[in-house]
């Protein structure tokens, strides 16, 4: 019975060793479609050799070999020309199944690798916005940041003020900053009262977005995403993908885990400007009072 | 000797922990597992080595889940496809439809149930009619075929 707890560097190991890669050591699907290569050529030449040796049987007349047993030699020989081939085809086996092995460790270690990046560059995202309180320099840089990260050309941060959602920064389209729409208007709105991302593909569907206005320059490809700390719309980021690229799931993954980032940097932000505020307000009070 | 053919399963997934995660549950169950971690490489193992079955996620890096299952669908590959989102909003099980997709499974999915479905899917077990215990993807996803 075949042993089903084999662990799968062993399970590698032995694969290796059926195909012949005894030096096993570093696992390669070079390698294996290297010695797959030598296999296939060895066992071509032993063949084409077999089969020159049976085609010499046949030429030389048959009663100069007949006390030698000519058909036993040619049984033996075809015996062996099909013993090699199984033997290949059996080596052959374990390299199929090396080379699936092979390239689900690969597709693993790209998929951690590609993650550690992603990661880094969330990293990095969160970083440059947690340097900044000032919410202009801070909205500046969560637009930018987000474009960076999503290769985007342009988009927008819409904050909430009451039941409106006012465009307080914008790149690539500046004349945006000021306008002002309602909750649950067009894509922005949708956004906000559903608190859910949106991944726009060609034209946005006015019935699935009340009150849509299409804007120039049209947009191919955009995305959408609520700005929500601690249970608190902050507002919408969005972002435009360039000219012939759309935006895809996994960009829309990575742009919410972003917005979430970017909405406590904004927290915080709207915070130290409060504050900001209220010790202005404390200084004024106190300048009245010794002046008074 | 008799040849043991395990139902070979595509893992299409771009999550490190969940492709090991399946993996792991998928040979414990008696499938072989092949894994994916994008678009490409899903259409590229689906052509090559032909899978019984393939668990797509939607949110694939390069091409995403949807333009894999597109471009099965215009090559009128018969892969049965399992759909793994982690929305379930009408639009998308619609669009999944008809895309050709067999089942539609909502993140997180209980594992259990994604065996279940994964074994309907490649014929392991019999589909019965519908009972108590539902259909492989009643309580996480919907059944689209």
């Amino acid at each position: 019975m075949r042993n089903h707890r084999q662990s799968e560097p062993d399970r590698l190991r032995r694969d290796a060793r059926i195909a012949g890669l005894r030096d096993f050591q570093t696992p390669s699907l070079e390698a294996v479609e290297q010695r797959r290569r030598q296999l296939w050529q060895r066992t071509a030449t032993a063949l084409a050799l077999i089969a020159a040796v049976v085609v010499a049987f046949a030429i030389i007349p048959s009663n100069r070999l007949a006390d030698a047993g000519t058909g036993r030699v040619l049984f033996a020989i075809v015996g062996v020309g099909g013993g090699l081939f199984l033997w290949a085809f059996h080596k052959e086996t374990a390299l199929e199944r090396l080379t699936r092995s092979l390239t689900d460790e690969r597709v693993l270690t790209a998929a951690l690798t590609n993650r550690l990046h992603e990661v880094s560059l969330l990293l990095d995202a969160g970083k440059q916005m947690n340097a900044h309180l000032q919410m202009d320099e801070l909205l500046d840089t969560i637009l930018r940041s987000a474009c960076e990260l999503l290769d985007a050309t342009g988009g927008s941060v819409m904050l909430v003020e009451g039941t409106d959602l006012v465009t307080v920064c914008a790149l690539g389209r500046d004349a945006a900053v000021g306008q002002r729409m309602r909750l649950g208007e067009g894509v922005a709105g949708y956004v906000a009262i559903r608190r859910d991302p949106v991944l726009i593909d060609g034209h946005a569907d006015p019935d699935l977005f009340p009150g849509l206005v299409l804007r120039e320059p049209y947009v191919d490809s955009a995305m959408s995403v609520p700005l929500v700390h601690r249970a608190e719309l902050q507002g919408v980021l969005n972002v435009n993908a360039p000219i012939g690229r759309s935006f895809t799931e996994y960009d829309l993954r990575a742009l919410a885990v972003f917005a979430e980032q970017a909405a406590l940097a904004i927290a915080n932000a709207r915070l130290y400007e409060a504050e900001r505020a209220h010790v202005a307000a404390l200084l004024d009070l106190r300048k009245r009072r010794e002046a008074g | 000797m008799v040849a043991h053919h395990k139902p070979r399963v595509l893992i299409a997934e771009d999550d490190p922990d969940t492709l090991v995660i399946l993996r792991i549950n998928l040979i414990a169950a008696g499938f072989e597992p092949m894994l994916a971690g994008d678009g490409h490489t899903a259409l590229e193992r689906i052509a090559s080595e032909s899978p019984d079955a393939v668990l797509l996620d939607v949110m694939l890096p390069g091409i995403d889940g949807w333009q894999v299952l597109e471009q099965l669908h215009a090559k009128g590959d018969p892969v049965p496809v399992i759909i793994c989102s982690g929305k379930d909003n009408i639009l998308d099980l619609q669009r999944a439809r008809d895309l050709g997709a067999v089942a539609y499974l909502v993140k997180p999915f209980d594992i259990d149930r994604l065996i279940e479905a994964t074994s309907e899917v490649v014929g392991l077990r019999q589909a019965g009619p519908a009972t108590e215990q539902g259909t492989a993807a009643d309580a996480d996803g919907v059944e689209l075929a």
